[in-house]
């Protein structure tokens, strides 16, 4: 199970939460993710400002068809914003949770939050 | 490595992290509700992508930039995003441009080295550094090629 591994320094993939100067281009951890303590190396920009690995992102955005460039700043942005997004479902999933009595957020109190809130109508339907 | 959408995760250790730093302490979080947050917010890259899209395109631009992300969160109903968002951006910023200084500087050095005499070393050296560069072009350029 081969990473992807984009040698090319050329790709720039802006990554790394946190190793600032490190003139390194490879990503060795270019797979599925599970439960690799993703950020890879290849760093450069990131600052520790964002906490979720920018080239993981960028795979992401790339996915779509109709996306044909990005610019550095809006990778970052959109991966703030998502863990923006981590943040809030989770609290509203609590609110469920502690309705329950339960201090253990389980899948369902996802479930309600989705049904519950207007901003949350976009992932009905979408997760397993 | 197959890259469809439905095989892009996020990596589950950052993305628990979060989770754990946004809840109150003593609360715990099920394997199946970790997994579903998570595909959640792939589920939100994707979202967010086409909408800001759509903004780069109505504006017929190929390149998708920060404005856009920050109009499709306003249309995606996040605004309370964007305030956070803007601050972030602007800390963003400011790093790259030190990081960009900081290579110019280093750039400039660089320069004035294979100028002396040091040839054999600077050759190693420049060839180190070549990477660097190339990925500080790209930065300075401050557009990612996404191509399809």
């Amino acid at each position: 199970m081969a990473a992807t591994a984009p040698a090319a320094p050329a790709e720039s993939e802006l990554d790394r939460s946190g190793a600032e100067d490190e003139p390194r281009g490879t990503e060795p951890e270019e797979d599925g993710g599970n439960g690799q303590a993703g950020p890879t190396a290849g760093a450069q920009q990131q600052h520790r400002l964002a906490k979720l690995p920018l080239s993981r992102i960028k795979a992401l955005m790339k996915a779509d068809p109709d996306v044909s460039l990005a610019s550095q700043e809006s990778v970052f942005i959109i991966a703030k914003a998502t863990e923006l997004f981590v943040e809030m479902i989770a609290k509203d999933a609590l609110v469920y949770a502690q309705q329950g009595k339960r201090k253990t957020l389980q899948r369902k109190d996802l479930d309600n939050a989705i049904e519950a809130i207007d901003e949350f109508a976009f992932l009905e339907g979408t997760l397993d | 490595m197959a890259e469809r959408p439905e095989d892009l995760n996020l990596p589950n250790a950052v993305i628990t992290r979060i989770i754990k730093e946004a809840l109150p302490d003593g609360v715990n979080v099920s394997k199946e509700a970790r997994r579903a947050i998570s595909q959640a917010a792939s589920v939100f890259v994707l979202y967010a992508t086409s909408c800001a899209n759509n903004f780069a395109m109505k504006a017929k631009r190929k390149t998708l930039n920060a404005g856009d992300v920050m109009s499709a969160m306003e249309e995606m109903e996040f605004e309370r995003f964007l305030q956070p968002l803007r601050e972030a951006l602007e800390a963003y910023k400011k790093g790259q441009k030190g990081k960009k200084e900081a290579s110019e500087q280093k750039r400039k050095d660089k320069e004035k080295k294979s100028s002396t005499d040091e040839n054999d070393k600077s050759r190693d050296e420049e060839e180190d550094e070549h990477m660097d560069d190339e990925q500080e072009g790209e930065n300075e350029g401050e557009e990612e090629d996404v191509e399809n």
